[in-house]
């Protein structure tokens, strides 16, 4: 069954994500992927995350596919114009990549390029205007395609942001715009997350909430202090000093799979999206932790 | 107006050590308010060359730089000065530098300043850029704020995941334009046209360089034949 199928027959549905490496050494990125398949329902494929310069998506999607893992195609904006991107988005589908998550993208200053020319030409909304354009058989300048694509289209959401009310604005443009499903910044409050999904449940698409496995206090706290969107409650924050150094990565990933747990028994949301960040080898653990495997 | 700023020194001796004597024309427009081509920066600019023993011949501070014929017209009764001068100094902006290339076609002609952006005073000699010469002007979708501009992805549609606190990811020196943008639209009771309308991808072939406009009509059916 494909990711689409799945998520439609409403089954709790599990992706987690795989970083290209900045080199032609792919042996670890395969391990990962062997690791995962079969456990979870598709793999995300960062585009130059953080804008640092690696593998490019499609090649590894195409790969994920070789290993009979499901892919979903992350495309940014940062680094095509709408010509790359339309042509890239062609070139994806027959190689039989059939989800796309559309994004703006982290800002060249993020990464380690910071002298590149960004792009934009488009953005995250556009981006999926574009996408449901050519499953339709069009082009974004209106020309007929030889071949429509078959895209399943998601985007990102997140439901912490502050100021929350201009995200939202988005998440609607996105939804009208053709998204089909979401996949959402890490959250860590269920409670607040239940009041975005009680707003979210009024559009008929599928959300999935992000899963970052918590390393340690110190960890929680830069990301409170760093990373937007992200809110750590003091309580996590907490448990996980109390579990000490020693016990710090054991008590995250019991947390990630308390949320996961709670999300699911209390159906909160279609799904979760874990995103290890280099632990992709602590997933399976996670998802059996939950009760998912 | 257009920002410029004072080119290193150092940098500018290197461009220019193959001459010895000099002209310098300032601009009293935008390079004016931004002290780098009226008559102090010249002033300071003429004490400088002649430290590191150059000579000047003379300067002035042109009306409009930019402004070709003006400034060639402005230029007369300097004649024997610029008889006298190896190199043309500009100090204004890239146009102004160019429309002495067009007035002086055997004189090499170099520019002391970097030209920046478009942008607004806030302060005295505080700029910030907020206008991008994008062809197609979007402001009146945005609440007269530029997301064009403002936004360092020009992102056209609401925040990106990187807005932290109201704060830009590139720079939290940088309120998110999207949250300017959701602030004013809601001071002005106009949320509701914000949610409904999504802005289309902007038309690039706008601002497809270089740019001309005839905006007499009689001259544009003239250059039509």
């Amino acid at each position: 069954m494909s990711f689409k199928d799945i998520l439609n027959s409403g089954k709790f549905v599990v992706t987690a994500e795989v970083g290209p490496p900045k080199g032609t050494d792919i042996k670890e990125m395969i391990h990962h992927i062997e690791l995962l398949k079969g456990k979870v329902d598709a793999l995300n494929v960062t585009d130059n995350q953080s804008a640092v310069m690696r593998i490019c998506s499609m090649a590894v999607c195409k790969i994920v596919l070789e290993h009979d893992v499901e892919p979903i195609l992350q495309m940014t904006c940062r680094d095509r114009n709408r010509i790359g991107l339309q042509s890239d988005l062609l070139g994806a589908n027959i190689l039989g990549i059939r989800n796309v998550l559309c994004m703006t993208g982290d800002h060249v200053l993020a990464g380690d390029h910071k002298q590149a020319k960004p792009v934009y030409d488009i953005e995250s909304v556009q981006l999926l205007s574009v996408v449901n354009s050519l499953n339709n058989g069009k082009d974004m300048a209106g020309n007929d395609l030889k071949g429509a694509t078959d895209f399943f289209q998601g985007a990102v959401v997140t439901p912490e942001a502050n100021p929350l009310e201009p995200q939202l604005i988005k998440f609607e443009k996105k939804v009208r715009a053709g998204a089909k499903f979401f996949q959402t910044q890490a959250i860590y409050d269920i409670n607040k997350f239940k009041e975005f999904m009680s707003y979210a449940r009024k559009f008929s698409v599928k959300i999935l909430a992000g899963i970052v496995v918590l390393k340690s206090a110190g960890m929680a706290s830069f990301i409170n202090n760093n990373v937007p969107g992200i809110r750590v409650p003091q309580e996590l924050i907490d448990e996980l000093k109390a579990a000490g150094k020693e016990k710090a990565l054991d008590t995250g990933l019991n947390i990630a799979a308390r949320h996961i747990r709670q999300l699911k028994d209390e159906n909160i949301c279609d799904g979760v999206h874990i995103m290890a960040i280099g632990m992709e080898d602590k997933v399976p653990i996670i998802m059996e932790r939950a009760g998912l495997l | 107006m257009i920002i410029t700023k004072k080119r290193d020194f150092q940098e500018l001796m290197e461009n220019i050590k193959n001459y010895r004597s000099f002209f310098l024309i300032g601009c009293s427009e935008c390079a004016s308010l931004c002290g780098t081509g009226n008559q102090e920066a010249i002033d300071a600019l003429t004490e400088a060359l002649k430290a590191e023993g150059k000579e000047v011949t003379g300067g002035f501070v042109a009306k409009t730089g930019c402004q070709v014929l003006g400034t060639k017209i402005e230029l007369k009764p300097f004649k024997d000065a610029l008889d006298k001068t190896e190199c043309i100094l500009i100090m204004s902006c890239g146009a102004g530098t160019q429309a002495a290339v067009e007035i002086f076609e055997d004189k090499p002609v170099y520019a002391t300043n970097d030209s920046l952006f478009l942008g607004n005073m806030t302060r005295f000699q505080m700029f910030d850029e907020r206008c991008s010469l994008c062809g197609k002007c979007i402001l009146d979708k945005t609440g007269g704020i530029c997301p064009v501009t403002a936004c360092p992805k020009g992102i056209l549609n609401g925040p990106c995941g990187g807005c932290k606190d109201g704060k830009c990811e590139v720079s939290p020196d940088i309120k998110c334009a999207w949250v300017r943008i959701y602030e004013r639209m809601k001071r002005l009771d106009r949320l509701q046209e914000l949610c409904d309308n999504a802005l289309e991808a902007k038309d690039w072939s706008m601002s497809i360089k270089p740019r001309t406009l005839v905006a007499r009509p009689e001259k544009k059916e003239e250059k039509k034949k």
